[in-house]
């Protein structure tokens, strides 16, 4: 384990700077309803418009209509649009690992394919890895795929399947070749799959607080050309694993709740707070500027060629804590009885932030099996 | 960590830590802060061979200009240094010596004595006078609370707002009692009964001394401290739980004992890094922000590191002679010191009151910088 301080350079800077003036025209606070992070709504005209600055698919390879800019790069760009709470759902996954995935190990005409719509904020993308049966056992999933000419056919049902309803393709990792003596982790693949295919049906699952968002995916008979396997047929678990590495250690681990926090002061601009308030925003603060530099480092590290799993692991796990944290600090603080329709700001917002925050723990891998991830690295 | 052992750190181009020095002081600590050292050092309140080997290298006096007779080097230095003290649990005031009581006596152009130099930390139940007389002494009365290593210390180095001086008193102005904090280091009391300092240790303090900038240099030494011993701990944690085996099994391929080392391995990392940026920021200038926020977090992180750690170790953890304590112990302690409760979140949360929701989160990324 290691984290090394680093800081922004003065051309980060100026991309910093860049991006807030955009989003300072484009949403001027107050004019929308900042999301939560990452759980962000679709809108495909603020995905072309990013696109179109080039902050979609920047890590991507120039050749491919993508930017060859750095992690550190594109961490300035989404912090800034997490913190905003800016509406980055339609591109969000292909930006974050999807284009990266396709780009490392897709086949050249696949990168052709994808990479360039990927870019201009064309496409979205939805991840299908759970199952009814596999959850945090990922490597038991049974979404059955057998050859046939030219491809293969899948039978089988991908579940908690985030806007599979509003996105155009998924990634499903199946199973290629039938388990042997319980060897999991062989005879997986992930496959490229557009959701309008014959024979895949999307059923909705309403969210706790009943909006849409989570899907089942039911395949039955759906033909998966060859040219769209991504990768290797059969290395579908090593592929897998490096991309759930690109949903670690990110600032959409740390900042799901900070538009709360950032209301919770505008309700008391011109009020001066009492200093158990002021104590409590002040150790939310440090702890907002400790891990953001330490999520910073992650990225500076990807960009230095090493691969610092054990350390996005850590972030991952103390952020989506932390944000959970930050709502117990701020209903501590305040004198109400939360309601969605309430005409307050803040209080919409801790109302949605309460009413998922229980999923920032769970998703994209659950807090316990990242620690059993990163206990694997802690000696010196 | 192999895969990632090999980058190198990046450091800022005008502040730039040289690694040698925090390996020179890995080196001297491990040698002579060791497990008897630090154990001896709790009865006989005080650590001779520590503090010669350590004055000897210079190593008290970094971060004090070479001009005013320090060893030279930024703060960032004499934090680096203070952070593998830590790490050691070094039963010396080396804080006091340097970036605090060396700084306000160089600051005023008083002469750094060849011994320790002591610093008290500002206790509510203070009650020191100070009058500044007509030819230039001072008359001190009263008393001063957890004041480090006084009666070893040479030369207690004051800063008295009211008059904006320094006064370098001598050990011989004052008598102490036998107080120390929960890890036995001296923290005494310092009591004077109409002392007379002679004219020639009052000195006008200069535009840098304020009690703001010296309660963030006490602050700041302690968050460098706490980092060192945070990470120290880590470490004995998780080669304990390597090899105490349970069950038939390293008790470190528990998932409940791994809970315990993620937990604490997060609080020593983010300690670690938010002490090396305020250093980095201390050299630099205004460090307001950066200090706050770090101690806020620091502070945070001994507290339940300590807790995660001792949990590991079962009962091995609560005996004298097992290292866990020398740590543990120290982390409790210092994270009171230079600290009210709520002190330095509540400075943080100024900060971000002051600057409002729209700009919270630059004051976020750029810290001191932003404020005005
Ligand atoms: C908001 C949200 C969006 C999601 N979106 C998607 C998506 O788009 N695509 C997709 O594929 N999936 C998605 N998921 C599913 C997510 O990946 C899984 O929820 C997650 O991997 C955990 O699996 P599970 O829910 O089946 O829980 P389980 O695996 O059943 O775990 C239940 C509990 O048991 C614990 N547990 C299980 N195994 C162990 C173990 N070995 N050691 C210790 N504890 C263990 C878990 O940590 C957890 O606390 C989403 C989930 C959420 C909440």
């Amino acid at each position: 384990m290691r984290f090394t301080p680093t800081e922004l350079t003065p051309a980060e800077l100026e991309l910093q700077a860049e991006v807030r003036d955009f989003l300072a025209a484009e949403l001027p606070r107050g004019t929308y309803e900042p999301a939560l992070g990452m759980g962000a709504d679709h809108d495909k005209e603020f995905s072309k418009k990013l696109a179109a600055k080039g902050w979609v698919g920047m890590a991507l390879p120039k050749r491919y209509g993508g930017h060859d800019r750095s992690a550190v790069d594109r961490f300035i760009v989404v912090e800034e649009l997490l913190r905003s709470g800016a509406p980055i759902g339609y591109h969000w996954v292909a930006d974050r690992q999807t284009g990266s995935v396709i780009n490392k190990f897709g086949t050249e005409e696949q990168r052709e394919r994808f990479l360039p719509i990927i870019s201009r904020g064309e496409i979205g993308f939805s991840i299908g890895m759970s199952e009814p049966d596999s959850g945090s056992d990922l490597a038991s999933v049974s979404l059955r795929a057998t050859r046939t000419e030219g491809g293969w056919i899948l039978n089988g049902t991908k579940i908690w399947t985030s806007s599979a309803h509003e996105n155009d393709y998924f990634i499903c990792l199946c199973r290629t070749t039938p388990m042997e003596d319980g060897n999991k982790h062989q005879g997986l693949s992930q496959m490229l799959i557009d959701l309008a295919t014959e024979g895949l049906q999307i059923n909705g699952i309403p969210f706790l607080d009943g909006a849409p968002g989570f899907n089942e995916v039911v395949m039955t008979d759906v033909f998966v050309p060859d040219e769209n396997v991504l990768g290797d047929a059969g290395m579908g678990w090593v592929q897998n694993t490096s991309e759930l590495a690109y949903e670690r250690g990110g600032p959409d681990r740390w900042l799901s709740t900070f538009g709360v926090v950032e209301q919770f002061l505008a309700s008391h601009v011109g009020t001066p707070m009492g200093d158990r308030a002021v104590q409590s925003l002040g150790s939310m603060v440090a702890r907002y500027w400790g891990l953001r530099n330490m999520s910073l480092t992650v990225a500076r590290m990807i960009d230095q060629g090493a691969a610092p799993s054990v350390e996005s692991a850590l972030v991952k796990e103390m952020g989506t804590r932390f944000e959970q944290d930050t709502l117990l600090k701020l209903i501590e603080l305040v004198d109400l009885e939360p309601s969605p329709e309430s005409a307050s700001m803040f209080e919409r917002m801790f109302t949605a932030a309460t009413l998922t925050g229980p999923s920032f723990t769970i998703r994209g891998g659950t807090i316990e099996i990242l620690r059993s991830v990163a206990s694997k690295g802690l000696r010196s | 960590m192999s895969t990632t052992s090999h980058i190198k750190p990046i450091s800022a181009p005008d502040v730039n830590v040289d690694e040698l020095l925090s390996d020179a002081a890995a080196k001297l600590f491990r040698n002579v802060s060791d497990f008897d050292a630090v154990q001896a050092a709790e009865a006989a309140r005080w650590a001779p061979t520590v503090w010669k080997a350590v004055a000897e290298a210079g190593f008290a006096w970094i971060g004090v200009p070479e001009s005013a007779g320090g060893s030279g080097g930024t703060i960032a230095d004499a934090c680096e240094v203070l952070r593998v003290a830590g790490a050691h649990a070094a039963p010396i005031p080396l804080a006091e010596t340097g970036i605090i009581g060396g700084w306000l006596l160089a600051c005023a152009g008083l002469p750094l004595p060849d011994g320790p130099v002591t610093v008290a930390p500002g206790r509510p139940d203070d009650t020191l006078t100070v009058t500044v007389n007509a030819d230039g002494s001072a008359t001190l009365d009263g008393s001063l609370h957890r004041v480090p290593w006084a009666a070893k210390s040479d030369v207690l180095a004051l800063f008295d707002e009211a008059s904006g001086k320094v006064i370098a008193v001598p050990n011989s102005a004052y008598t102490t009692d036998l107080l120390t904090n929960m890890a036995g280091e001296p923290r005494e009391t310092v009591t004077f009964a109409a002392a007379s300092i002679p004219a020639d240790a009052v000195a006008e303090a200069g535009p840098q001394v304020t009690t703001d900038a010296l309660r963030n240099r006490g602050a700041l030494s302690r968050v460098m401290l706490m980092a060192g011993a945070l990470e120290a701990m880590l470490n004995l944690t998780v080669d304990y739980c390597e090899v105490r085996q349970q069950f038939g099994k390293p008790i470190g391929r528990f998932q409940a004992v791994q809970q315990h080392l993620v937990w604490a391995a997060q609080d020593a990392a983010l300690t670690k890094m938010a002490a090396q940026i305020a250093a980095r920021q201390a050299a630099r200038g205004d460090a307001r922000f950066e200090i706050a926020a770090a101690r806020s977090l620091a502070n945070e992180c001994a507290s339940t590191a300590t807790r995660q750690c001792h949990q590991a170790h079962g009962a091995m953890g609560m005996t004298q002679e097992y290292a866990l304590h020398h740590l543990s112990r120290r982390l409790w302690s210092w994270r009171s010191e230079w600290a009210h409760p709520g002190e330095w979140s509540g400075k943080v949360g100024r900060f971000a009151e002051s600057v409002g929701p729209q700009n919270l989160y630059p004051l976020i990324t750029a810290g001191s910088a932003h404020l005005s």
